[in-house]
C-alpha cells in the first residue's frame, strides 16, 4: 500500500493512528500494535514478503540473545554474514550468474527471485544494530522494542535508515506528553506537502523522463531531448525521494516518534562532498560509519583514502541495484569526490557559483547512468547529450514549465522539515490544508499511483 | 485559531466532512449507474470517455439490441437499425475501441439483458491483429470493475473528481438546468457537412501513404495452408464466445474503411486479413450469423468524396451501410455493384438466431 493511495490515507493511517492513541497509556499493547499495523501495511504488498521480514528480524534478535548469554562474539559474525547472504540471495545472485556468464561464456541458471520489497533498507539497519554491538556501543534490546524498530512501517520500505539508537529510545516516550497535537499537526502538514512533492511535481516529472529514456533504448536521442530528459530524471528522483520521506516524518511525528532527515536541499550543493552530506543522508552515513571508516577512511594515507572511497562508492552504486549501471553510478561519484578532494586540497577555490554549476551539472549526468535500465540506453543518452543526436528543437512548454518549475523549488525551498516545524496554526493554513488534501485525494483516486522510485530498492 | 488542538482538529474534521460529503454526492448521483439505484430510476450517459458510460447504458435496460465496435461503427444510426432489425438499438461502438474492450462490454450486455435481441458487431482490423491478446486497452483506461457483476468493489474506484463532475453534471440534469447528452450512445462526431474541403480530405486520406498505396502488389503474397494456420488471431475466441453465449441476432459487418486504410490488394498483409475473415466467417457459420464485408474496394471505399479521413465516413454513407445491410440480408448474396460481399450466412434472406 502506497503513503499516496486512498486505503492508505482514509482506513489504514486513522486506524492505526486511533488504536495507538487509544492504546497510548499501556506502553507493550501500543508497540504491539504498532508492530501487527507495520506487518499488515507491509504483508500488503505482498504477503509472501512477511516471513523474510519477521525471520530476518527474529533470527537476528536470537542470535544477539546468544551472544550476550554466551559472552561470544562469533554468533554477531555469523548474523552478519547470513543478512548479507540473504540480501545476496534475493537482489544479487543473477547479476553475478549473469557475470559468470560473461566471464566463463558458460549459461547459469537464473533464480528469478521476487525482491522482497524494502530488504535493502531493513537488512543495513540490522547490520548496524549488530556491528554496534560488536563494537560495544550497542545495548541489549527486548524483542518487542527491536521488532518494532525494523518493523516500524514509515521507514520500513524506503527508509530513512535508521539506528537502533535514535529511534528504540523514542519508543517509551509517552504519546501524550506535552505538544501532542503540535506533533501530530506538523506532522500532517509534512505528510500533506509530501503528497504534493510525489504526485503534482515527481509524477509530472516521469511524464517528461519516461518517454525520453524509453526512446533512448532504441537511438540516440536530440540534444535537447536527452537534456530535458537527464534534468527531468535528476528532478524527479529528489522530488520523488524526499516526498516519501517526508511522509515518512511526517507519519512518524503522528505516532510521536521523530524519524532522522533525509535530504537537505541536495542540489544546492556547491561540491560533490557537500552534495552527499545533503542527499540521501541516513545512507551516506550508514556508508560512512559501516564501511569508509572502517576501511581507513582519509586518515591512513592517499592509498587507502582512494581505496576507501571507490569501494564505498562502489557499493553505495551497487546497493541501488543489481546492474553495472548502478555500479557505475557509484564509482563515477567515488571519481568525483577523489577528484573534489585534491582540488580542495591544491586547487584555488570556485567561485561558488561555479562549484555549483559543475556540482549540478556531474550529478545530473551521472543520473543517466542511475535511470538507463542498461549500458547501452546510458551510453545513447551520453551519445545525445554529446550532440550526437542533432541540436533538435527546443523544448515544448509542457517540458519547460515543469522542468523550471521544479528546479526553482529544489533550489530556492529550504528543508520540508524546517518549514513545517516553522508553521503556525491558523485558519488560513488549516483551510489550505484540507482544500489541497482533498484535492490530492481525488487525484490519486483517477488511477493505479505510481510507486516511488526508491521502493525497487 | 485557538492553538494546534484547535489547528489539528479542523482539518481532520474539515478533510474527514469534505470527503464523506463527497462520497455520499457520488453514491446518490450514482454516475456510471453502476450502483444500486438511489434517486433516479434511469440513466443518461453524460460524459465523452465511452469506456465508463457504456455500462450504464447497458444497465439501464433501455435497450435490447446494441452494436459494438471502433469509431468506424459509432455513425450507425439507432433509429435506422431499428427500421431494418427492430427492437430498441444503443450504438455502443467505442472511439479507438480494441478488440478486448469490445468483447467486455458486449459480454456485460449478455448478462445484463435479458430480453435482448440483436447483436451488430461492428468488425474492423482489431479483431485481426496479431497482438490483440496483449494490447487489450488503450490510454484512455478501461474500467474493468464497471464490467463485473459486484457493485461492492467499485466503490473503491469512484472517489475521485471525475465522479465528482459527473455527479454533478446528472445533478444538473435532475434540477433540469442540462439536457442528457448521446442518451443511446450515438453521436455525430464528425464535422458538419457543410464544412466538407474535399482538398483537405484528400490530402488527409492519401498524404501518409502515398499515391499509390492502394495499388496491388505484384506478384501477389502466396501464403500456403501451412502459413495460414501458423497465423495468429488472438481476439477471435473473444468473438466466438459472444455469438456462443448470445441469445438472439447477431450479425457481423467488416464496416468500410478508406481503400487507403486497407492492405494493398496481393500484400501480405492483405492474406493476412483475408484469412482472418475466413476464420471469422466460420465462426459466423458455427453460429448461423450472417457476415457482411464491407472492407474491400468498392464505389463506397475507393471515392475520395466518402470519407472525412481514412476511417471514417460521411454521413450519407452511413446510412448507406445501414441500407445495405437490409438488402444484403434480405437478397443472401454479394452487391451486384461490388458495394459489400455477403460472406457468410442464410442465403434465402432470412436472417437466423443463435441459441446458447
Amino acid at each position: 500500500m502506497l503513503f499516496h493511495s486512498q486505503e492508505f490515507i482514509l482506513l489504514f493511517l486513522p486506524f492505526a493512528v486511533g488504536i495507538y492513541y487509544a492504546l497510548a497509556r499501556h506502553q507493550s499493547a501500543r508497540e504491539w500494535w504498532l508492530i501487527a499495523a507495520s506487518l499488515i501495511f507491509y504483508g500488503w504488498w505482498d504477503i509472501r514478503f512477511l516471513p523474510l521480514l519477521i525471520g530476518q528480524t527474529l533470527t537476528t534478535w536470537l542470535i544477539v540473545e546468544l551472544a550476550i548469554r554466551r559472552d561470544w562474539r562469533w554468533p554477531l559474525y555469523v548474523a552478519i554474514v547470513a543478512n548479507l547472504s540473504v540480501l545476496g540471495l534475493f537482489k544479487y545472485i543473477d547479476f553475478g550468474a549473469s557475470i559468470l556468464e560473461q566471464v566463463t561464456g558458460r549459461e547459469f541458471a537464473k533464480a528469478s527471485l521476487i525482491l522482497p520489497i524494502g530488504i535493502s533498507f531493513y537488512t543495513f539497519e540490522l547490520i548496524s544494530y549488530l556491528v554496534d554491538r560488536l563494537r560495544g556501543t550497542a545495548p541489549r534490546y527486548g524483542i518487542r522494542v527491536f521488532g518494532l524498530f525494523i518493523a516500524l512501517f514509515p521507514h520500513l520500505i524506503a527508509g530513512p535508515i535508521m539506528r537502533h539508537n535514535e529511534i528504540i529510545p523514542q519508543f517509551a516516550y509517552d504519546p501524550l506528553r506535552t505538544g501532542l497535537y503540535e506533533r501530530i499537526g506538523r506532522g500532517l502538514v509534512l505528510f500533506l506537502i509530501g503528497f504534493v512533492e510525489k504526485f503534482f511535481i515527481a509524477d509530472q516529472l516521469a511524464i517528461i523522463a519516461d518517454p525520453i529514456f524509453a526512446e533512448a533504448t532504441q537511438t540516440v536521442p536530440a540534444f535537447s531531448l536527452a537534456g530535458a530528459g537527464a534534468l527531468a530524471f535528476a528532478l524527479q528522483i529528489f522530488f520523488d525521494f524526499v516526498a516519501y520521506s517526508d511522509m515518512a516524518m511526517g507519519i512518524g511525528l503522528m505516532f510521536g516518534l521523530m524519524l532522522p532527515m533525509n535530504f537537505n536541499v541536495p542540489y544546492r550543493a556547491v561540491s560533490l562532498r557537500d552534495f552527499w552530506r545533503r542527499w540521501h543522508i541516513t545512507l551516506s552515513r550508514w556508508l560512512r560509519d559501516y564501511i569508509y571508516i572502517p576501511l581507513g577512511g582519509s586518515r591512513e594515507g592517499v592509498g587507502v583514502y582512494v581505496w576507501a572511497t571507490l569501494v564505498t562508492m562502489g557499493l553505495c552504486g551497487l546497493w541501488h541495484g543489481a546492474g553495472w549501471t548502478f555500479v557505475l553510478w557509484g564509482l563515477g561519484h567515488g571519481l568525483g569526490l577523489l577528484v573534489c578532494r585534491l582540488w580542495q586540497h591544491y586547487g584555488s577555490p570556485l567561485p561558488a557559483i561555479a562549484a555549483w554549476a559543475i556540482t549540478t551539472t556531474f550529478v545530473v549526468l551521472l543520473f543517466v547512468l542511475f535511470r538507463a535500465p542498461d549500458l547501452g540506453t546510458a551510453g545513447h543518452m551520453f551519445a545525445g547529450l554529446a550532440g550526437e543526436g542533432g541540436l533538435g528543437t527546443l523544448w515544448p512548454l509542457a517540458t519547460l514549465l515543469p522542468v523550471l518549475i521544479a528546479g526553482t523549488i529544489a533550489l530556492i525551498k529550504v528543508p520540508t522539515f524546517e518549514w513545517a516545524m516553522r508553521i503556525q496554526p491558523s485558519w488560513p493554513a488549516a483551510i489550505g490544508f484540507v482544500v489541497l488534501a482533498v484535492i490530492c485525494v481525488l487525484e490519486v483516486g483517477e488511477g493505479a499511483p505510481l510507486s516511488f522510485i526508491y521502493f525497487q530498492f | 485559531m485557538r492553538g494546534w488542538r484547535h489547528f489539528v482538529w479542523a482539518i481532520v474534521c474539515g478533510f474527514a466532512g469534505v470527503i464523506v460529503l463527497l462520497s455520499v454526492f457520488i453514491v446518490s448521483m450514482n454516475p456510471y449507474g453502476n450502483l444500486p439505484r438511489i434517486l433516479f430510476s434511469e440513466h443518461v450517459i453524460d460524459d465523452t470517455n465511452q469506456r465508463f458510460q457504456y455500462p450504464a447504458l447497458i444497465r439501464s435496460q433501455r435497450y435490447d439490441s446494441i452494436v459494438i465496435g471502433a469509431s468506424d461503427s459509432r455513425l450507425l444510426h439507432p433509429r435506422a437499425l431499428e427500421r431494418v432489425f427492430g427492437g430498441r438499438f444503443a450504438n455502443l461502438a467505442m472511439n479507438a475501441g480494441l478488440a478486448y474492450e469490445q468483447y467486455r462490454l458486449a459480454s456485460l450486455f449478455i448478462r445484463e439483458v435479458k430480453d435482448r435481441r440483436t447483436l451488430l458487431v461492428g468488425l474492423d482490423h482489431v479483431w485481426c491483429d496479431e497482438d490483440a491478446g496483449e494490447k487489450r486497452i488503450t490510454f484512455r483506461g478501461f474500467p474493468e470493475w464497471m464490467y463485473d457483476d459486484d457493485w461492492r468493489n467499485d466503490l473503491r474506484y469512484m472517489l475521485n473528481a471525475k465522479s465528482v463532475e459527473i455527479s454533478g453534471r446528472r445533478f444538473g440534469q435532475a434540477l433540469g438546468l442540462r439536457k442528457a447528452r448521446f442518451p443511446d450512445g450515438y453521436e455525430v462526431f464528425t464535422p458538419a457537412e457543410s464544412a466538407y474541403d474535399p482538398v483537405k480530405v484528400r490530402g488527409k486520406l492519401w498524404d501518409k501513404g502515398g499515391p499509390n498505396s492502394a495499388d496491388p502488389v505484384v506478384p501477389a503474397y502466396a501464403a500456403n495452408a501451412e502459413e495460414r494456420a501458423r497465423w495468429q488471431y488472438p481476439a477471435l475466441p473473444w468473438l466466438d464466445e459472444i455469438a456462443t453465449r448470445f441469445v438472439g441476432r447477431v450479425v457481423f459487418v467488416y464496416v468500410p474503411a478508406h481503400i487507403a486504410a486497407q492492405p494493398p490488394p496481393g500484400s501480405k498483409k492483405a492474406a493476412r486479413r483475408e484469412e482472418c475473415k475466413a476464420r471469422i466467417g466460420a465462426i459466423a457459420r458455427r453460429h448461423a450469423a450472417p457476415l457482411i464485408d464491407f472492407d474491400i474496394h468498392s464505389e463506397i471505399t475507393a471515392n475520395d468524396a466518402n470519407w472525412w479521413d481514412r476511417l471514417h465516413f460521411r454521413l450519407p454513407i452511413a446510412e448507406r451501410v445501414v441500407d445495405d445491410i437490409e438488402r444484403a440480408l434480405a437478397t443472401g448474396k454479394d452487391d451486384p455493384k461490388g458495394d459489400w460481399r455477403y460472406l457468410e450466412g442464410p442465403r434465402t434472406g432470412a436472417v437466423s438466431s443463435t441459441a446458447e
